[in-house]
């Protein structure tokens, strides 16, 4: 009873706590842009900081025992039947549930980007997250030395043909994920685009024509390719234009793997 | 001694997170279920924030302010506050998250149910940042900032004008919130006004956390579930678009205030109609909101609401579609 009575009154600060820790930390750790776009860092690092005041604040000034304002809820007054006693007794297993798997999703388990089980629930290059048309076109006289893979991809969904790619290196960096029309030669170079956090991320990526990749690289281990275009040599990849990697050098995920 | 007490909670958790396994850590768990843990923490990471803010609003409304100071501020007829308090918004822009703990902190205070949830379910769109990205990212083009505007007052007002008729208002909230309202005048006696803000820092947490983590965890499960392909795949016929995006509205959960730039990216794809539809359902209710304002209304009302914003929103897009 005292436990339950207990949880109910300090569930909220107990799991305030527990989030409050793990956005600072992964503030000073520079992790949170696994989560969150880098416009909301100093708003949330503020907020954890005004929170953690308020909940030092509430250890300090609120005493420990059930409510403080002498008011307990529905059983708090003695009467409770047993029906509610029941509900109460699965609210406390649910509150101890909750603050479990907090704890263990927010401060044990490592930070980690999406993979490529995101990248085939949401349909890779499928939006046009990228650049509109008229960026597109703009970037066709632009010096293609500074492209990023957003870039290119624009470049790629506009349709340029493989005459104005011939002589054109590109050096990207992503995460392996497979080519589904082609698995076994061609896979992507690919990011996730980010607008607010990480549950709006967009997958895209540059194909790159590669026969036998599996055996150099794991899927969604992160590499660096450099390599020009050309008409995609796979008989079934649905990808007209591939990279034709010069090289592929396995490298570690950066510090910001998403982009904005 | 709380404050130890507390100060080696802080120590413990923070102790734990430097000491847990590093990157190899979670290589047990599959791809799908290590990202549903990180779209889930996105959510709460991007979402705390917001929620402290509108449980330190809530606090400056319900403590710091003077005793009716917004009360006395209103027109006295309910149609006309209605329509000012849609605009409360522009003067306390917080997110969808962050309005659940003020609107709580507003009816605490006085105002009524209706007129509480005029203002939930216009601030997050009557807002100063909604707006502006919203016209940074669609302009003045097909109507859909216009339609966003005039659809987010026009169904919170209506919202507000329903729920005015109900006989007994203080049936459409929870048992606890109830008790949590009439509890204040003795809480108001027993503490000053530190003590109070931190008992209510104590009870809002109490009430919103729990919701919170709920919420993003079933977020992230449909993340991981519902494949985005199948949606997107429904999107071309001016009917079948705008049901679509409502259903990925919902389950995206995506903040009003950058829902306007995360849609843009379907903009190719999709008709206006069914854009306009996205950015309107989407800051009233969704998986994440109906999690939190079930703190504070029944299953009933929320059931209500849900239908009502709804049928309105998908009325909005169909118009947008077939008539602009």
């Amino acid at each position: 009873m005292f436990y339950r009575r207990l949880l109910d009154r300090w569930i909220g600060v107990v799991l305030s706590t527990i989030g409050i820790v793990a956005t600072l930390w992964l503030g000073f750790t520079g992790q949170l842009a696994l989560y969150i776009h880098p416009r909301y860092f100093v708003f949330t690092i503020v907020m954890a900081v005004i929170a953690g005041v308020l909940a030092l604040s509430a250890f300090a000034l609120v005493p420990a025992g059930p409510r403080a304002d002498g008011h307990g809820h529905a059983d708090g007054h003695g009467h409770a039947d047993a029906g509610s006693r029941h509900w109460r007794g699965l609210g406390a297993a649910g509150s101890t549930l909750i603050a479990a798997a907090a704890v263990v999703g927010l401060l044990v388990l490592p930070p980690s980007t999406l993979s490529t089980a995101t990248v085939t629930q949401r349909d890779l290059n499928g939006s046009a997250s990228t650049l509109s048309r008229s960026d597109a076109v703009d970037l066709m006289g632009a010096d293609y030395t500074t492209f990023t893979m957003k870039d290119w991809i624009s470049l790629l969904r506009q349709g340029v043909g493989e005459e104005f790619l011939t002589g054109k290196t590109a050096t990207v960096t992503g995460f392996v994920t497979p080519d589904k029309s082609d698995p076994e030669n061609v896979f992507f170079a690919a990011r996730f685009v980010v607008t607010c956090c990480a549950v709006d991320a967009q997958p895209i990526g540059l194909p790159v024509y590669s026969p036998g990749w599996q055996d150099r690289f794991e899927t969604d281990s992160w590499v660096t390719v450099s390599g020009g275009f050309r008409t995609n040599p796979s008989q079934i990849s649905k990808e007209a234009l591939v990279m034709v990697p010069d090289s592929i050098a396995p490298v570690p995920e950066p510090d910001s793997p998403y982009v904005y | 001694m709380g404050l130890l007490i507390g100060l080696a909670f802080f120590a413990v958790l923070l102790a734990l997170r430097i000491l847990a396994p590093a990157a190899e850590g979670s290589s047990w768990l599959g791809d799908a279920a290590r990202d549903f843990v990180s779209l889930s923490i996105s959510v709460v990471i991007e979402s705390l924030p917001f929620v402290f803010l509108g449980i330190v609003l809530s606090i400056g409304v319900q403590i710091w302010l003077p005793e009716g100071f917004l009360i006395r501020r209103l027109p006295a007829s309910p149609a006309l506050r209605r329509p000012i308090l849609s605009l409360l918004g522009m003067l306390l822009p917080v997110c969808e998250c962050g309005n659940v703990p003020l609107a709580r902190g507003l009816i605490v205070r006085g105002l009524t149910v209706s007129e509480s949830m005029t203002f939930l379910f216009a601030a997050p769109i009557l807002n100063p940042i909604t707006i502006i990205t919203t016209q940074q990212a669609f302009g003045w083009d097909n109507g859909i900032l216009i339609s966003r505007i005039a659809g987010g007052f026009l169904i919170a007002n209506l919202i507000g004008w329903i729920y005015s008729r109900h006989p007994r208002p203080e049936a459409l909230l929870t048992p606890r919130f109830q008790e949590e309202c009439s509890l204040e005048d003795h809480a108001a006696q027993a503490a000053g006004r530190v003590g109070r803000s931190v008992q209510l820092f104590v009870r809002e947490t109490g009430a919103m956390m729990p919701a919170l983590f709920i919420g993003a965890g079933i977020a992230g499960l449909i993340q991981v579930g519902v494949p985005r392909g199948v949606l997107v795949s429904l999107g071309t016929s001016p009917v079948w678009s705008v049901a679509t995006l409502m259903v990925l509205a919902f389950v995206v959960a995506v903040c009003s205030n950058v829902d306007a730039f995360f849609i843009l990216s379907f903009g190719a794809t999709f008709m206006p109609g069914s854009i306009v539809a996205f950015l309107v359902f989407g800051p009233m209710i969704d998986v994440k909101m109906l999690a939190l304002l079930r703190t504070t209304f029944t299953a009933k009302t929320l059931v209500q609401l849900t239908v009502v914003v709804a049928l309105c929103s998908a009325a909005l897009g169909l118009a947008v579609n077939y008539v602009l």
